[in-house]
């Protein structure tokens, strides 16, 4: 009876570990090739919070919205804005109001035509109060643009009044989602953050909520779409897992390697890395609140000369090529290379520069070889790599700058850094674009502006916001920017370092290049 | 029995209303939470906008005497990261949490009662050496660290397993769609194989050295030479004898043990991505998402009292000795 009992559980046992093993390996190996082609995996940190067109605030979000929703007009890889689901745009004399003309034929997911009214439902909606949105629709776009309210001319023309003239206008429009008016005005806020009805190339076909996200081909798609025929976002926490899921060639494309993986990728026969350096800009900021004027140390950061000084103090190359692993060049200005027309050099390591600059300051070293002390507050693993907080520390420590710092969780960091209270240094990163400087520059559009985290007021740099209002010359647009840019340069709030190069897995079997705005595109 | 459980629910409400206290004013330890909701180049006025709009402008006291309201009502709120009713997003994340903890204890108890009975009777012996050490290695091993082991080894090396993610298996049972949960679960079990593995370790060293002692204890009674003067067979003796009194101590643990698994596999959740609670409530804290934290500590601590409540009433059942009053 007992040896019976034995036999049995074992058998069961037995069968149990047959159909596991098994299964996984029949659902390995026996996919075929055509459905693994048509396929794009592509593995995040971190989830969608919500579907909602309206409502998207972070780059894992925005990067599943974009193969949901068109834009009226894209922004190219390099830089350029291309006409999307609109053909073409027209300004008005004063500035005012901006037409933007459908292309015609457009189709929502449910088989009803896109149309103008669409369009204008898309800013309406974002900017209705009642609906208490706080994305970067209604939170940034819409006042960056100066929303006013739209116009339906025809079927296809609607046109955007905004307060005043806004030469970055078109480019924050690449970022309002175009949605559909009908079956948007019958859902709740709440449906409508998990029911999306796509007007772009894909459709929500499952979300399993911190696991996938699947989208299949919208069919009523009429322009030209990615070849795959479902997108899989996966959301995997943990880089090391992203890797092995990598090279094991369960998934396409992982996002945020971490540099440790960078080789391990790399001498795997299924895939390789591909490094770009992005538009973030990653700085040390310098805040010249009053509140941290109460130490030697803050009262010496306000000082524009010793802010210069600490420029030549780091090793931005270096410390990119031991630690992130992967070539970096310095910053010269907050704008992205490829829109800076200054030919302003960065800043060289110069540590001897450094401290004969501060010594010419009025700040020789002490007795024990500290000429003040600072603190730099940063968020544990910000940007990469912890390490990279800590050689800065180092770096100043070793001109006669000490410093301490100081790491915190993000949900403590970064409200104190909105709240323009991180400090006296502080670690960050700045988002910027490829194709504007006027984009790049607004984080200090003027002394009160929310991203103005130093409290920098120098006088010269924001009187240049006046002179570009009162100028449409392009050239003399450019010289007024050359200057401003010149005074960042010299006097800035900023210890410049680099572009934040994104790390990218991507398997052998496909052909996908990043691009340098941190956003994921398919064709 | 009635008076007992009436006066252990009232404590349990007394201990959870203090458990929302420390949660809600703990969450604003960190400054205005306001800022997590906001795009990073939102204005001044945006951002005094998004406060209203979130609540977050009202005093502290009003802010939660409004959750409280709601609480009682049954709504606590909407999450602030997924805009949609807090208690669902923990409800619709929990079938993945139970499923992995449910597995991890069924290999912990499996594994570690033969193992301790084993280790005790042979106490002193090579085996009971070779027990006790490979016990004191789960309990030493970060989970973290033989989780990443297992996926380096058994998922990419030898690819028996796959590394992450995971099938639903209660999700269906729980929406009553039984035919779905039994299609699943050949899908399912290779999923859950290495995070359960990883999660159960540290429980079964725990639970194995439990019962060796506790079995010790009972081994050295007198009754237990009684039992063997009379001629019972030594596997009649441990079982019937000492193994029914040794295992008081340890459903006491067990329960407990339950409760430590199911809200301490924050870890593993985020290395094997497996979509549960322990993960969701990660997030939630790190965005401050606070009515989001608020649903989930609330559920774990209904979850936590529940099993107290179950531990003592099975406790009574064990040993007609004990009497609740």
């Amino acid at each position: 009876m007992k040896v019976g009992l034995g036999i049995l559980i074992l058998l069961v046992i037995a069968w149990i570990t047959a159909s596991v093993l098994g299964k996984h390996t029949r659902t390995n190996s026996s996919t075929p090739t055509s459905l693994q082609a048509k396929t794009l995996t592509i593995a995040q940190n971190a989830d969608a919070d919500t579907l909602d067109p309206a409502d998207e605030n972070n780059i894992s979000t925005l990067n599943v919205a974009r193969s949901l929703w068109g834009t009226l007009y894209a922004v190219s890889p390099t830089g350029e804005l291309q006409p999307y689901l609109a053909e073409s745009y027209n300004y008005a004399d004063d500035g005012k109001s901006i037409s933007f003309k459908l292309r015609p034929g457009l189709k929502c997911e449910d088989g009803e035509p896109l149309t103008a009214r669409d369009a204008a439902y898309s800013f309406e909606r974002a900017a209705d109060p009642k609906l208490k949105f706080t994305g970067n629709a209604t939170g940034f776009v819409l006042p960056a643009l100066g929303y006013e309210g739209t116009r339906v001319d025809d079927p296809l023309t609607f046109t955007l009044l905004i307060k005043k003239y806004n030469p970055i206008a078109i480019g924050l429009i690449s970022e309002m989602l175009i949605e559909c008016q009908a079956p948007y005005e019958k859902m709740t806020k709440e449906q409508a953050a998990t029911h999306p009805v796509a007007s772009g190339p894909y459709k929500l076909a499952q979300w399993t909520h911190d696991d996938r996200i699947v989208l299949e081909r919208n069919p009523n798609y009429t322009l030209p779409a990615p070849p795959y025929d479902r997108i899989v976002w996966r959301v995997i926490p943990e880089s090391s897992t992203r890797s092995a899921e990598l090279i094991a060639g369960d998934v396409d494309i992982i996002t945020n390697v971490a540099p440790d993986q960078i080789d391990v990728i790399n001498s795997s026969d299924t895939a390789k890395i591909e490094t770009i350096a992005s538009t973030r800009r990653i700085y040390v900021g310098f805040n010249q609140s009053p509140r941290f004027s109460v130490t030697p140390g803050g009262r010496a950061i306000q000082n524009p000369a010793v802010r210069l000084a600490m420029q030549y103090a780091v090793d931005v190359p270096t410390m990119c090529e031991a630690l992130l692993r992967t070539p970096c060049t310095r910053a010269a200005t907050m704008v992205n290379p490829i829109n800076d027309h200054t030919g302003i050099a960065a800043f060289p390591y110069d540590p001897d520069r450094a401290e004969r600059m501060l010594d010419a300051a009025g700040y020789p070293r002490g007795k024990d070889g500290v000429r003040f002390e600072l603190t730099m507050q940063t968020q544990w693993n910000m940007y990469g790599d912890t390490d990279v907080m800590l050689a800065i520390g180092q770096y100043l420590t070793d001109i006669g700058v000490k410093t301490n710092v100081q790491m915190m969780d993000a949900s403590v960091y970064r409200p104190l850094v909105r709240q323009r209270n991180a400090g006296p240094l502080y670690f960050q990163g700045t988002g910027g674009s490829t194709w504007s400087a006027l984009y790049d520059m607004s984080d200090l559009a003027s002394v009160d502006s929310g991203t103005n985290y130093t409290n920098w007021s120098d006088p010269e740099f924001f009187a240049g916001w006046k002179q570009l209002e009162n100028t449409r010359d392009p050239a003399a647009q450019q010289g007024i920017l050359n200057h401003m840019l010149q005074v960042f340069h010299d006097r800035g709030p900023w210890l410049m370092l680099f572009f934040q190069p994104d790390i990218y897995g991507v398997s052998n079997k496909i052909h996908w290049e990043p691009r340098p705005d941190e956003i994921i595109t398919l064709n | 029995m009635g008076i007992y459980m009436l006066r252990r629910l009232s404590q349990s409400l007394l201990v959870i209303f203090g458990v929302t206290v420390i949660t809600f004013f703990a969450m604003h330890l960190g400054g205005d939470p306001t800022y997590l909701y906001v795009s990073e180049r939102a204005s001044n006025e945006e951002i005094v906008a998004t406060r209203a709009k979130l609540g977050f402008d009202k005093p502290l006291s009003v802010q939660y005497a409004r959750f409280a309201t709601g609480l009682v009502h049954g709504d606590l709120g909407t999450s602030l990261t997924y805009r949609t009713p807090a208690l669902a997003v923990v409800l619709k994340r929990f079938p993945a949490t139970l499923e992995l903890t449910l597995f991890a204890l069924a290999i912990a108890v499996a594994l570690a009662i033969p193992l301790g009975v084993l280790a005790a009777i042979n106490r002193g012996k090579p085996l009971d050496g070779g027990i006790m050490l490979i016990a004191m290695f789960g309990q030493s091993m970060p989970s973290f660290w033989l989780g990443i082991m297992l996926i380096l080894s058994v998922g990419l090396g030898l690819r028996w397993l796959p590394i992450s993610g995971r099938v639903p298996l209660l999700d269906p049972l729980f929406d009553g769609d039984v035919e779905t949960t039994i299609q699943n679960l050949p899908l399912a079990l290779p999923y859950l194989i290495m995070p359960g593995i990883t999660i159960a370790l540290f429980s079964l060293a725990r639970t194995a050295r439990l019962v060796r002692s506790s079995m010790l204890e009972v081994l050295s009674q007198d009754y237990i030479r009684t039992a063997r003067s009379k001629g019972l067979s030594e596997f009649r003796v441990v079982m019937h004898h000492a193994f029914r009194n040794a295992q008081l101590p340890v459903v006491t643990m067990l329960g407990l043990e339950f409760g430590f698994l199911l809200s301490g596999v924050v870890v593993v959740e985020t290395i094997f991505s497996w979509p549960g609670v322990g993960r969701l409530v990660f997030n939630a804290i790190n965005h401050r998402d606070i009515p989001l934290v608020q649903a989930a500590v609330i559920m774990f601590s209904l979850v936590f009292v529940g099993l107290n409540l179950l531990v003592d009433l099975l406790y009574a059942q064990l040993d007609p000795r004990i009497r609740l009053r």
